[in-house]
């Protein structure tokens, strides 16, 4: 067992974690849900959380080196009890079915809207090609991002 | 996940002397994206892993002389993906890492790792062997340069020797080459290829003196196709029918293993048609932008 510190969500904590533990293991025991185990491969993006401002896949990080970092997950709001933009955009466009793949798409547009305010289709196929969705959502979930840097937009 | 010890050290110096042991089982961590999937498969179960994570920043630097780009080998993919130098320098690069595994893979994983690994499937390794580029390899006391080509030597071996680790990766700048990399994917558009093809042609004025084709995804590791190459030696850049025969030639001197992603008969006919089209890309894109 090591003990680690590290920043979630904007709180400063103290987890005991093993070295074969992974991200969604620990935060799971800290009772945070919203990155979810599905492939453990790397490949569908259930899991995804923010290290130091970057997206990366829970699955494939060891929690032990979070030791020191900047963890944001899906739980971690702007306002107390609001959506932000691009949350309310995938509400507005019906952008999920069964909704288990939802945190890690809201997360890596989130990503992608900070680095490319304006993608295009092709850019935001790219940018999610490693995001998967079971219910098959993709069109929806297209125009969704789309709406998320039109609103962007019409804030700035 | 068999238990195992996870060690941090803080210099490069400092990991090169916890890697120097006889027990093979102690293994450097790069991004660790390749190590934790084959830890949770079970054909990886080492006793202590080495991360490098925290060794100095200077290890993860891009720069650039006269004559070549050096890349650090703890720089992660992503940052190599959108380095400044890499884009107007190695456009190729940047490319390429546009379609290799996703957004989060790319912010984790290292180009050490990335070229350790030496999964015959990957997709930098034929790239940085067309550009003719060297590893930097450290181990305690001692560096040694070797060529990308000779760094990986079967599958998933490399000729690296315990203890050693890769520490920068030398790739030359292209001038007046042109080159260009082909992703052949059978099941969905950003997955693992069925074929990978680059190519780097050296050309004065209309005439082609020197072509490097690397085909990886159909052996057991990333090679160069010397009778395609021969072919191109010489060639007219306006003869279309030299590069039919470059496909040709490539395709008669694979000898492709089938996988998940394609049988060997139809490896050999995307190795054909590939080719061909990638040494097509390649004098088209005279070194565009990616
Ligand atoms: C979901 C997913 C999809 C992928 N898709 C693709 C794809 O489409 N194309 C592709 O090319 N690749 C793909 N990959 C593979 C990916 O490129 C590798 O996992 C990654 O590059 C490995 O880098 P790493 O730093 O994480 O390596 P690690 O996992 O840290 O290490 C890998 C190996 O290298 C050794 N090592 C690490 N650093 C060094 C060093 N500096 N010197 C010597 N040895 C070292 C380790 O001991 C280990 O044996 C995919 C991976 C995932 C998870
Ligand atoms: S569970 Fe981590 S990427 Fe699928
Ligand atoms: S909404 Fe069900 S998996 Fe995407």
């Amino acid at each position: 067992m090591k003990t680690i510190r590290f920043e979630l969500n904007g709180e400063p904590v103290t987890a005991q974690v093993e070295p074969h533990h992974n991200v969604v293991e620990l935060l799971q025991t800290m009772g945070l849900r919203g990155a979810r185990e599905s492939c453990g491969q790397g490949l569908c993006g259930c899991c995804t959380v923010l290290v130091d401002g970057l997206a990366v896949s829970g699955c494939l990080y060891f929690a032990a080196q979070l030791d020191g970092a900047r963890v944001d997950t899906i739980e971690r709001t702007e306002r107390e009890g609001e959506l932000d933009v691009v949350q309310q955009a995938f509400a507005e466009c019906g952008a999920f079915q069964c909704g288990f793949c939802t945190p890690g798409f809201v997360l890596m547009t989130r990503q992608l809207l900070a680095h490319n305010p304006a993608p295009s289709e092709d850019e935001i196929r790219h940018y999610l090609s490693g995001n998967l969705c079971r219910c098959a959502t993709y069109p929806e979930i297209i125009r969704a991002v789309q709406l998320a840097a039109r609103i962007r937009k019409a804030g700035a | 996940m068999r238990p195992f010890e996870l060690l941090e050290p803080s210099s490069l110096r400092e990991a090169l002397g916890l890697l120097d042991t006889a027990d093979e089982t102690v293994r450097p961590a790069g991004g660790g994206t390749a190590l934790m999937l084959m830890m949770k498969a079970g054909v990886l179960e080492p006793s202590r892993l080495i991360s490098l994570r925290r060794i100095e920043p200077a290890w993860a630097e891009i720069s650039q002389s006269a004559d070549a780009v050096e890349i650090g080998a703890l720089a992660t993919l992503s940052a190599i993906e959108h380095s400044g130098i890499v884009r107007s320098e190695l456009p190729v690069i940047a490319r390429t890492l546009r379609t290799l595994a996703n957004v989060r893979v790319r912010n984790v994983a290292t180009l050490g790792g990335n070229l350790a690994h030496a999964d015959p499937h990957m997709d930098l390794p034929p790239v940085l062997i067309a550009l003719g580029a060297s590893v930097i390899i450290a181990s305690r006391g001692a560096e040694r340069e070797l060529p990308v080509a000779e760094l990986i030597s079967g599958y998933y071996e490399t000729t690296l020797a315990s203890g050693e680790l890769i520490v920068r990766v030398r790739v030359p700048k292209q001038f007046a080459r042109f080159s260009a990399y082909r992703k052949i994917t059978t099941r969905s558009a950003d997955d693992w290829p069925a074929l990978g093809v680059a190519v780097a042609l050296d050309r004065e004025g209309p005439v082609l003196r020197e072509a490097r084709i690397a085909v990886s995804a159909a052996f057991d590791r990333p090679l160069r196709l010397a009778a395609a190459e021969a072919v191109l030696r010489g060639a007219s850049i306006d003869d279309e029918a030299v590069l039919i025969h470059a496909g040709d030639a490539a395709a008669d001197e694979a000898r492709p293993i089938a996988d998940e992603r394609g049988s060997a008969a139809y490896k050999r006919e995307l190795i054909r048609v590939h080719v061909r089209r990638a040494l097509r890309d390649a004098l088209d894109a005279q070194g565009g932008t990616p």
